[in-house]
């Protein structure tokens, strides 16, 4: 088949930020489905655990958008851009797995609101997922372009996303999958 | 912070146990069974600059875990590993090399009870 590159948290939801975790370890209906269809599986790092750790705050991407955290996204990016390269020039199909709503690993939906930042005080929401990409997942849309290489097709996790459905989560993935290149 | 349905547990894991071979040991069906998060670790076939790269942000992200409490083991093994965890202040962890899947599942089953978990007043099996 080919070769699905995911997010860190899809084979391990300890990654997760404070609360954010589905389940025990591996979220199986994303990786269930990546298997039985032979697709091999390679975690990318979770750019947020090194970064900010696993006591951070659920963020948006104003809150991550620092210069220190870009270079270390584009540091993450510059490795799995050469992973990509080695499995690109063996002929291999790639996939891309992230995670919608996230401001660092975001595939087609991520987190904005610019008024966030001081003391805690927004009510509870979903209100700050707007269209378009995380802060790791541009810089690897760089770091695969500075290289020549294409960026691949993607899908995403949509827990967080608001009207989340298994069902859906996984026959859009399954349609990514089987969409020729 | 709040307690979500996340183990506290997670285990580096050799390539060839998470893309397992047709009848060897499966190492995220053996992950998915215990409720053990997995950090896998490069594919041996990566140019040697690669992997390098690779684990040291395997060793970043494994330093967090440790110093949160979480439960770290490994499974298999990889060459450079011990550099790269020492590196940032980590030894090797416990280790299995499991022969099949039931035994890798065992040897999740045996570990005790993450630090993490126990100064947030879990019991083990919760």
């Amino acid at each position: 088949m080919g070769v699905a590159f995911v997010a860190h948290c899809l084979l391990n939801q300890n990654s997760k930020v404070g609360d954010g975790a589905h389940c025990a370890g591996v979220y199986s209906p994303i990786v269930d489905a990546l298997r039985q269809k032979g697709w091999r599986i390679e975690q990318m790092p979770c750019p947020e655990l090194a970064f900010s750790g696993l006591n951070r705050f659920w963020g948006v991407r104003e809150q991550y958008d620092t210069a220190a955290y870009r270079r270390h996204c584009a540091r993450l990016a510059a490795a799995v851009a050469e992973a990509i390269g080695v499995r690109t020039g063996q002929g291999e199909e790639i996939v891309l797995i992230g995670v919608e709503g996230s401001p660092s690993m975001g595939v087609t939906i991520t987190s904005s609101d610019p008024t966030r930042g001081g003391r805690p005080e927004w009510p509870e929401g979903t209100l700050e997922h707007v269209n378009g990409e995380g802060i790791y997942i541009e810089e690897l849309r760089k770091a695969l372009e500075s290289r020549g290489l294409r960026f691949p097709r993607v899908a995403g996790e949509t827990h967080a996303t608001e009207g989340h459905d298994e069902n859906a989560e996984r026959a859009a993935l399954e349609a990514t999958l089987d969409r020729q290149s | 912070m709040k307690r979500d349905k996340r183990s506290f547990r997670v285990a580096m894991m050799a390539d060839r146990y998470v893309n397992a071979a047709p009848g060897g040991v499966d190492g995220v069906a053996a992950a998915e069974e215990a409720g053990w998060g997995v950090l896998q670790l490069p594919p041996d076939d990566y140019p040697a600059d690669l992997v390098k790269l690779l684990l040291f942000e395997v060793a970043e992200q494994a330093e967090e875990f440790s110093r949160r409490g979480y439960d770290l083991v490994l499974v298999g093994r990889h060459d450079g590993l011990a550099e790269a965890l020492a590196g940032v202040g980590l030894p090797l962890p416990d280790s299995s090399m499991p022969l099949t899947t039931a035994e890798l599942v065992d040897f999740f089953g045996a570990r005790p009870i993450p630090r993490a978990m126990a100064e947030l007043g879990e019991l083990a099996g919760d």
